[in-house]
């Protein structure tokens, strides 16, 4: 089920809700686990027993963990649980990725069976990993089955993050509070979330798609194309995890960032601070200093953080495309950390500039569709296998998307919070946000809802992965 | 009013909406019909064990609450003018207004589609005409082609696509009426032209086809306000229109031939001027085969005419110099077909589509 949709705005959220609250608190948990697994169920009716099956030996491996603490069989435990995890998610997102790749460098010509991508079965697949992880390293053992199966499927970050450490969860799964100051703060952030992927970018997806169903090829429509869609991107991913924290918060859980104005880092390594923060939390703890971090010499790490986002790429989907844009970070991080860290020092401007336009290009790879496909996008911009600078079609889209350009700009810097701090220091501006807030939500809420009404499916574009 | 009385509102207010929401999609009265869409409206789903493993309940579902959302076209309005207003966006799914005309943007031009349209009458002229057959063929560019000229929006240009057409139908002769068509000539909130006021447009083809037509008529108003297809989709407040047809005894005694239907019938049908679409009173809207007997006429001529929905409201303002206008449809009849029913022995074929369905030609057979 979309958060922006119809049967989860006004059948499922209304619902869940009014269920929860009415609930003592013993029962909470049950409700927000049933509502879990109807909410993954309504998107993925079969993938649902996948989910559910993989949880179990999860489950099982982590007590048999904690009952053989300090002895060999708790790694042994530990490593079954995880190569169960990644065998799950190794068969359904990249057999056929690998059967293909083999298929292609063999030539035998064998048939490649379909299999269909569980949604969310990435963030899931991470957060089960996590537990196990964190129980290896001293957490205790979840005891209750269905609290466990709370934490996996839990449905505001189900299946598109942010992805949330067990360690940073598993106290509010037994106990957390619950208020209006919380619940209004929730509120506030799913309008705003469900705000940036209805009224953003899901009109950038329309500039995106008349490039990719038009034959013009100026420069001006390849620049375009790429602001669009690195703001589509953003304010689709962010607008989620906005959603799900704000989600969370009304149901007394406290979510981690995803995001931080991601662009507006001044290098690549700023970026991956700001830019799905959970997932980058994710394989520094539980990848990169195990494998000795920066620890064992500049070769070493180097090599680390080739693997790290070997990883992250091949992560985010099994193609070649995003093992590409996994490596091409790895080169500019190692770039960074070499030589361009010291450029940006004492050029601040340029380094954002050029930061700027390095992410916007790692978006043109992340999209692409084949690695043909790739090269022309980024050859594109500078005026390679163009017909012309400007054409028709990228004149008229620019003065058709020029303010919703100019509001992705605006919103995905730090402007909007600045001029709310501003306002927050007078007496004046404090009043005037106060009496505002539930009418611009409410405005933003009937305008979401209109645009839902008349639109057609448009799903969040990191259920993919 | 403290942060913690705001929060309280913001929970409360915001709670209702969603309460509120939730009460009103269940409790209030589903439309089955959506008339400003010319639609039927999703209908709920059908709930089996079958449907939901398959996620078939879960789409329709989707489809239903987004068909039956109450006050479904208020918010509708408020998406376009937003749209309009506050994002300042051209135009909405193609269309936009100017000067109190809604058009539907078509651009850029498909080479490969308008080839295809070309091929298909390529092949019908292969298949049934001779030397004893005049070819016709004209293009209607659409409303858009002249208000896009002032408004900044996009067409298709209009000198290629009329040089394309010469090229590819050389068997044909081509009959310019580019320049008789204004936007005033056209529906303000639909696609199709005004029979009133495409008398010109009649008379040059009947002239370049060697008939005669004297062009008089009386000019009839529909007694119901008419609202044409983009008013629908655009979703805004705009004005109602007046529909005119033209009569003079030539039409009032002509007799038209359904052949899918094999039945006889008026070139206008009053009980569909009561319908969703008042423009299919014009012959009766989409036919595949209709054959016009003119009864009053001095002439054996006969013309076979290729259309869209814009030759419903012309070959009435032609038949005068014809004693029979065939119309087909090939949209809704295969060429193949076609020579089953009628004769082409010593007819006139005309070949007149609109812009956007020769862009646009996968839905000709």
């Amino acid at each position: 089920m979309l958060f922006t949709s119809i049967p989860f705005l006004y059948y499922f959220f209304p619902i869940i809700t009014l269920l929860y609250f009415l609930t003592p608190n013993q029962g909470k948990n049950i409700v927000l686990l049933m509502g879990s697994l109807i909410f993954y169920a309504w998107g993925e009716p079969r993938n649902v027993f996948v989910m559910m099956i993989s949880i179990v030996p999860c489950y099982i491996c982590a007590l048999l963990m904690e009952r053989n603490r300090g002895k060999k069989s708790e790694c042994f435990f530990c490593a079954i649980s995880i190569m169960i995890s990644l065998a799950f998610l190794l068969y359904y997102k990249y057999m056929n990725f690998f059967m293909e790749t083999i298929d292609r460098i063999s030539g035998i010509g064998f048939s490649i069976p379909s299999i269909v991508l569980p949604i969310g079965i990435s963030f899931y697949t991470f957060q089960m990993m996590s537990y196990t992880i964190d129980v290896k390293r001293g957490e205790s053992a979840q005891k209750n089955i269905l609290d466990l199966a709370l934490y996996v499927v839990m449905f505001p970050q189900l299946i598109a993050g942010p992805i949330v450490r067990y360690h940073d969860l598993s106290a509010q799964i037994t106990k957390r509070t619950h208020s209006f100051d919380l619940a209004a703060l929730g509120i506030r952030r799913f309008i705003i979330g469900m705000s940036k992927k209805v009224l953003i970018a899901d009109q950038l997806g329309e500039l995106c798609a008349a490039f990719q169903t038009s034959n013009e090829s100026s420069v001006l429509f390849y620049w375009l194309y790429a602001l669009a869609l690195m703001f589509q991107l953003y304010f689709d991913f962010s607008g989620y995890s906005d959603m799900a924290i704000g989600l969370g918060k009304i149901f007394g859980f406290s979510f981690p960032e995803n995001f931080t104005h991601p662009l507006t880092s001044s290098s690549i390594t700023d970026f991956w601070r700001r830019w799905h923060i959970s997932l980058g939390t994710w394989f520094k703890d539980y990848v990169y200093i195990p494998l000795g971090g920066n620890r064992k010499g500049f070769k070493r790490q180097m090599l680390n953080i080739y693997i790290v986002w070997f990883l992250t790429g091949l992560w985010h989907g099994a193609a070649w495309n995003f093992i590409i844009w996994g490596l091409y970070f790895a080169l500019l991080l190692i770039l960074e950390k070499m030589w361009l860290f010291t450029i940006w020092k004492k050029h601040r401007m340029i380094s954002h500039v050029v930061t700027f336009v390095l992410i916007l290009i790692s978006f043109l790879i992340f999209s692409a569709q084949s690695v043909d496909d790739l090269s022309m996008m980024v050859l594109g911009l500078f005026g390679i296998g163009t017909t012309s600078l400007l054409s028709p079609l990228a004149l008229y889209n620019l003065k058709s998307f020029a303010i919703v350009l100019l509001i992705a700009a605006f919103g995905s810097g730090t402007w909007s919070q600045n001029i709310l701090a501003l306002l927050q220091k007078s007496n004046t501006g404090k009043t005037m946000l106060r009496y505002g807030e539930p009418i611009v939500l409410a405005g933003l809420l009937i305008m979401v809802s209109a645009y839902l009404v008349d639109g057609s499916f448009s799903p969040f574009l990191y259920f993919r992965f | 009013m403290d942060e913690k009385m705001k929060n309280k509102v913001v929970c409360i207010f915001i709670g209702a909406m969603f309460l509120l929401g939730f009460l009103c999609c269940v409790m209030l009265s589903k439309p089955t019909i959506i008339e400003s869409e010319r639609r039927k409206a999703a209908m709920f789903p059908s709930l089996t064990w079958n449907s939901i493993s398959n996620g078939s309940f879960m789409r329709e579902f989707q489809m239903y609450t987004t068909d039956t959302f109450p006050f479904r076209e208020q918010l509708r309005k408020i998406k376009t003018n937003s749209l309009f207003t506050l994002f300042r966006r051209s135009d909405y799914n193609g269309l936009y207004i100017t000067d109190g005309f809604i058009s539907k943007m078509d651009y850029p031009l498909h080479e490969q589609a308008l080839w295809k349209a070309m091929e298909r009458f390529r092949y019908i002229y292969e298949k049934y005409a001779n030397e004893n057959n005049s070819v016709y063929v004209s293009v209607i560019f659409e409303k858009n082609s002249v208000t896009a000229k002032t408004s900044g929006h996009l067409s298709i240009d209009e000198d290629v696509f009329e040089q394309i057409v010469k090229e590819k139908m050389d068997f044909a002769n081509y009959i310019s009426i580019r320049d008789l068509l204004d936007k005033e000539d056209f529906y303000q909130t639909d696609t199709h032209w005004r029979q009133e006021n495409i008398v010109d447009v009649a008379e040059r083809l009947a002239a370049n086809m060697g008939a005669d037509i004297q062009s008089s008529y009386t000019t009839h108003l529909l007694q119901r306000p008419f609202f044409g297809v983009y008013k629908g989709q655009i979703a805004l407040d705009l004005p109602s229109e007046s529909m005119y047809y033209l009569r003079n005894e030539i039409i009032d005694h002509c007799v038209v031939y359904d052949w899918q239907n094999d039945k006889t019938m008026d070139v206008y049908n009053m009980e569909k001027a009561k319908g969703n679409d008042p423009y299919e009173m014009f012959l009766s809207g989409n036919l595949p085969l209709i054959t016009m007997k003119n009864n009053k006429a001095d002439t054996d001529k006969k013309l076979i005419l290729f259309r869209d929905s814009f030759g419903s409201s012309i070959a009435p303002l032609l038949i005068e110099g014809y004693a029979e206008i065939t119309l087909v449809d090939i949209r809704l009849i295969h060429p193949d077909q076609v020579g089953r029913y009628i004769s082409f022995e010593g007819s006139d074929l005309l070949f007149l589509y609109s812009s956007y369905v020769l862009n646009h030609s996968e839905t000709l057979k």
